[in-house]
């Protein structure tokens, strides 16, 4: 009996923090999401009523919503690839030497990472300043007039995927560069004996035995541009005119700029249905680890 | 982008409820004298406000923990406060936000009776805009009237004679006609400026142009023949390129390199230019908002409000009180540049002998706050500004915008 219960104790406090902070909180706002609170509901418990479905309904018809799912649409397909791509390039890189100028160098990826978004979002802020900017300035060097990074509908989105994408892969680096670490010598040398070069033993060897590395990246990173928020919500507020506001920031907006807190509940559930969704496809689509 | 999720703002904010209530009880035990009230104050800094009550904190023997609350942190601090029932004493509430701090229910009523022994907070010392009714929600008054903001026009005395102009300009249609004459200084150059994200300017050009927004039955109402005179009126602007569209502008910058020299704003923008560029000294003035049939500005500002579920309300009235004095207005004004609202304190020399204040106080005799709808910037504000941003800034069709904006905003009323 005592081995019996073992796993379960020991599992016991995440499960706890689990349910406290992850599905407790999602319940809420379940329950939430059918009822019309507001500001003044949160300060009198008795003027909330239930509504049932009509925060959703009116979600569905709500342009600014679909124009939020959109834009996280297209940051996602420009970002997710940028970040996993990126991060494998520069830790393949930086794994082909020890000594003590790559690991400084590996700190210095990992910077942007660890940095505070407010300190980011005021220094890019300046860089892509339309008036005194160091981008444009450098642009006008070449003779190209001023580009409005942040005040294009089009080009917002590019602007903040940039910056997003310098700030995300810095975390993402060091677990390739984890992983890479643990690809078996063997193989490597196994690979050289039979001739082949560095490029070919990184695809067909180093890279196929990266595939649960990259799997994680991928999963976390859609995960995590799914819930983009903090550029958007720093650089430009969701501006010009809503074409960089991402379901998050519209969340955000609705629930504490506007104290609607059932319709952003409902609008938090749909964006939790749609990251279960698209984790539960992932999760089923990758075929089981090959054992080498 | 950061791992630590926000999974989304309202089952957070709901956490926190829940965690909320089950702490609920601490809050407001002791009761004793002891400890001190604590007050919100709006801003970055909290070191100005500090220095004002000091002399109160001597006097009174009551201690005064002033919290700064930054703009953009507003909405979340207050609903977590709600929330939590754990508020200040004493907070500074924008006049935007009264109706939605006023609609929570939070703050406690401060009609005649409560203020009877508090002789600074009779409505009859501020001025009349934002006084006793005028900023009473729902018929009851929450809160007492604190610093005021108006806007004027600022100007490059400098630019505007180089370029022939002599005078400040005295309407909208003359502003309009220097702000092409200026914006042809060449490339990179602008007349005028228009904050994209200010939603009382259309309206005060729907004020000057003879027009309202609310109609006879406290409905918000835009579609009258005015607004669409104060819609030509902005839209021109920009049609006749004589504003910079990128919604990054800086004001201040922008004002004191010369390339808009000319724009509206509150009397912060004065001592912005005076830090940022003090070389400018006698190349700029103020005069009052240009007019059209009216010269009507914004009235802004703050007031103050007591937490409903203090138990320090007699403190907190009486810091109030002291808020209230003259003299105190006064030298918020010197430490801060934040415009008083006590009338007496507005007619004094010391005010009225410095030619910036003296067009202040002109312009907020003739200034009016913006209705007192449930969420000006959140919801009737936002609507304004997108519907105008459209037009200029993505070429979206006038009427189709502007019928939804009459739209989003048909089922709002002041009441």
């Amino acid at each position: 009996m005592r081995t019996r219960s073992a796993p379960y104790l020991l599992i016991a406090p995440a499960m706890l923090l689990l349910i406290a902070f992850g599905v407790l909180p999602i319940m809420v706002a379940v329950v939430v999401s059918l009822t019309d609170m507001n500001l003044a509901g949160l300060g009198d418990w008795s003027r909330i009523e239930f509504i049932g479905v009509a925060n959703y309904t009116q979600l569905f018809a709500d342009p600014a919503f679909w124009q939020a799912l959109w834009n996280t649409g297209i940051f996602a397909i420009l970002g997710v690839p940028a970040v996993v791509v990126l991060s494998l390039i520069v830790a393949l890189l930086l794994n082909r030497s020890q000594n003590r100028f790559f690991r400084a160098l590996r700190s210095f990826y990992f910077l942007p990472a660890i940095t505070a978004i407010v300190a980011i979002s005021l220094v890019w802020g300046y860089l892509y300043n339309t008036q005194f900017g160091l981008f444009n300035y450098l642009l006008s060097l070449i003779g190209i007039p001023p580009v409005q990074w942040l005040s294009d509908p089009v080009m917002v989105k590019f602007s903040l995927v940039l910056v997003a994408v310098w700030r995300g892969t810095g975390l993402n680096i060091i677990i390739f560069l984890a992983a890479l670490q643990s690809v078996p010598k063997e193989y490597l040398e196994a690979a050289s004996l039979d001739g082949a070069g560095s490029m070919r033993t990184t695809v067909s060897v180093v890279i196929p035995l990266l595939r649960f590395a990259i799997f994680f990246v991928t999963i976390t990173t859609i995960i995590a541009w799914l819930q983009f928020f903090d550029e958007p919500f720093v650089l430009t507020k969701g501006g010009p005119l809503g074409a960089s506001t991402s379901v998050s920031l519209f969340l955000y907006q609705t629930g504490f700029s506007s104290s609607q807190f059932g319709y952003a509940a409902a609008g938090s559930v749909v964006l939790f249905v749609i990251i279960a969704v698209v984790t539960v496809i992932q999760l089923r689509g990758r075929k089981a680890d090959v054992d080498y | 982008m950061k791992r630590s999720h926000l999974v989304a703002a309202a089952p957070l904010a709901l956490a926190t409820l829940v965690l909320a209530g089950c702490s609920g009880g601490s809050a407001g035990a002791g009761g004793g004298a002891a400890e001190p009230l604590t007050v919100w104050v709006m801003g970055d800094s909290s070191a100005n406000f500090e220095e004002l009550v000091a002399p109160f904190t001597e006097e009174s023997d009551i201690a005064v923990e002033v919290v700064a609350i930054p703009w953009d942190a507003i909405d979340q601090k207050f609903t977590t406060a709600v929330a939590s029932g754990n508020g200040p004493d004493v907070v500074q509430i924008g006049i935007s936000k009264l109706r939605t701090f006023a609609d929570s229910g939070a703050l406690a009523t401060l009609d005649e009776s409560t203020l009877a022994d508090y002789p600074n907070l009779a409505s009859d010392n501020f001025i009349s805009g934002v006084a006793g009714d005028a900023t009473a929600i729902g018929g009851d008054v929450v809160s007492v009237p604190w610093v005021s903001d108006t806007r004027v026009l600022y100007y490059r005395t400098d630019i505007l004679e180089e370029n022939g102009i002599t005078e400040p300009p005295a309407t909208w249609d003359d502003l309009r006609t220097a702000a092409q004459t200026l914006a042809e200084r060449g490339d990179g150059k602008y007349g005028y400026y228009i904050p994209q994200w200010d939603s009382s300017l259309p309206v005060v050009m729907t004020w000057d142009l003879g027009g309202e927004i609310v109609d006879g039955d406290g409905m918000i109402d835009f579609d009258t023949p005015e607004f669409r005179e104060a819609v030509d009126l902005y839209t021109g602007f920009y049609a006749d390129g004589s504003v910079p569209t990128n919604s990054d502008f800086d004001q201040t910058q922008g004002f004191t390199s010369g390339i808009t020299p000319m724009l509206v704003s509150g009397p912060y923008l004065a001592s912005a230019i005076e830090g940022a560029a003090p070389e400018l000294e006698g190349k700029w003035g103020v005069a009052p908002i240009p007019s059209g049939a009216d010269n009507i500005s914004l009235l802004a500002g703050s007031n103050l409000g007591v937490w409903g579920s203090t138990d320090q309300k007699d403190d907190a009235l009486e810091l109030l009180n002291y808020l209230a004095d003259p003299a105190t207005q006064l030298t918020w004004y010197d430490l801060d540049s934040q415009l008083p609202t006590v009338t007496a304190a507005l007619a004094d020399a010391s005010l009225t002998d410095d030619p910036l204040a003296e067009v202040y106080a002109a312009q907020l005799e003739n200034s009016r706050i913006l209705p007192l709808v449930p969420n000006w910037d959140g919801e009737t504000g936002k609507a304004l500004l997108d519907a105008l941003n459209a037009i200029v800034l993505t070429g979206a069709d006038p009427e189709t915008a502007l019928q939804g904006l009459y739209d989003a905003t048909a089922e709002t009323s002041v009441d």
